[in-house]
């Protein structure tokens, strides 16, 4: 899922400037999930904002809405009737999300409240790891299932390096070595040999270097949208 | 909050096994408490959320008691 985190309180009071009134919309989805931004947080927020603006002397008028995902036509569509009140609708969705929202709706100003930070899981209540960098070319099946693309510092594709010591990473000793739980679980698998064969370097092209990506699917497009 | 007079309105959350319980058995004994305090029974003080402490702080209460 994607994982976000809410913006402080004062740098979304900063966002929304003069703004008197505001649509706080929240994501029914991944920021849901992970507490960033689902119906829950969405009215934590519009009551912070409510009692803050007020006690700075500029009241603001703060509406909440929450959709099932932001980032699909379908379920933003029905909030079009409503957006012409507002000064500033202030997402709590993804950075999709946000885009979805300024791309529908170009006549109004949508402005992100959370970070979208990456993507991953809860490993435990309240603790959310990254799990995977939609690089688009995917290795797990050549490294016991644990991406070092997205969770060795150095993304090698042939470790671990020097800076691994006890199973924790050089960069930082809260980051497990990757590479160590590639190799200690291909030995549990009996599979060392997976990793006997040095990986070339990667083609980055499918990732990120390639420039924004794009999947077009004919066998699921609409006839009359070709 | 330097004024003597100042009586606090103040919205507590009781749970019904036993904070209620007991403001209930403090009435039978006669027992007065300010009247700035409003109770609010609730199943239990864990079905408290964030949002209903805010909702109470938005409408004018100085304070937020859950009580469980």
């Amino acid at each position: 899922m994607i994982v976000g985190e809410q913006k402080t309180l004062d740098e979304i009071m900063g966002l929304l400037g003069d703004a008197h009134k505001v649509l706080v919309a929240g994501c029914g989805t991944c920021v849901t999930v992970s507490f960033a931004g689902g119906e829950k947080e969405v009215g934590i927020l519009a009551s912070q904002l409510r009692m803050r603006s007020k006690l700075e002397g500029h009241p603001m008028e703060v509406d909440e809405v929450t959709v099932q995902r932001q980032c699909e036509w379908e379920y933003i569509d029905p909030l079009a009737p409503r957006l012409g009140e507002y000064d500033v609708i202030l997402s709590l969705a993804c950075g999709i999300g946000v885009q979805a929202m300024n791309e529908r709706f170009p006549d109004s100003i949508t402005l992100p409240g959370v970070n979208t930070v990456f993507l991953g899981m809860p490993v435990e209540q309240g603790i959310w790891e990254e799990r995977c960098q939609a690089c688009g070319d995917c290795i797990l099946g050549l490294t016991a299932g644990i991406c070092p693309i997205a969770r060795c510092s150095k993304q090698l594709l042939n470790g671990p390096c020097g800076g691994s010591q006890n199973g924790v990473c050089e960069v930082n000793p809260d980051i497990p070595c990757a590479w160590q739980l590639i190799w200690e679980r291909a030995v549990k698998l009996g599979r060392e040999e997976w990793l006997l064969e040095i990986q070339p370097p990667k083609d980055w092209s499918k990732s990120r270097d390639g420039g924004p990506r794009k999947i077009v699917r004919d066998d699921l497009r609409l006839a009359d949208m070709e | 909050m330097s004024d003597p007079n100042f009586e606090p309105k103040i919205l507590a959350f009781c749970c019904r096994h036993c904070a209620y319980a007991a403001a209930d058995l403090a009435g039978g004994m006669r027992i007065p408490y300010p009247t700035g305090l409003r109770i609010i029974e609730v199943p239990c003080s864990g079905r408290v959320e964030v949002t209903e402490v805010l909702h109470a702080f938005e409408h004018g209460v100085d304070g937020v008691m859950v009580a469980g």
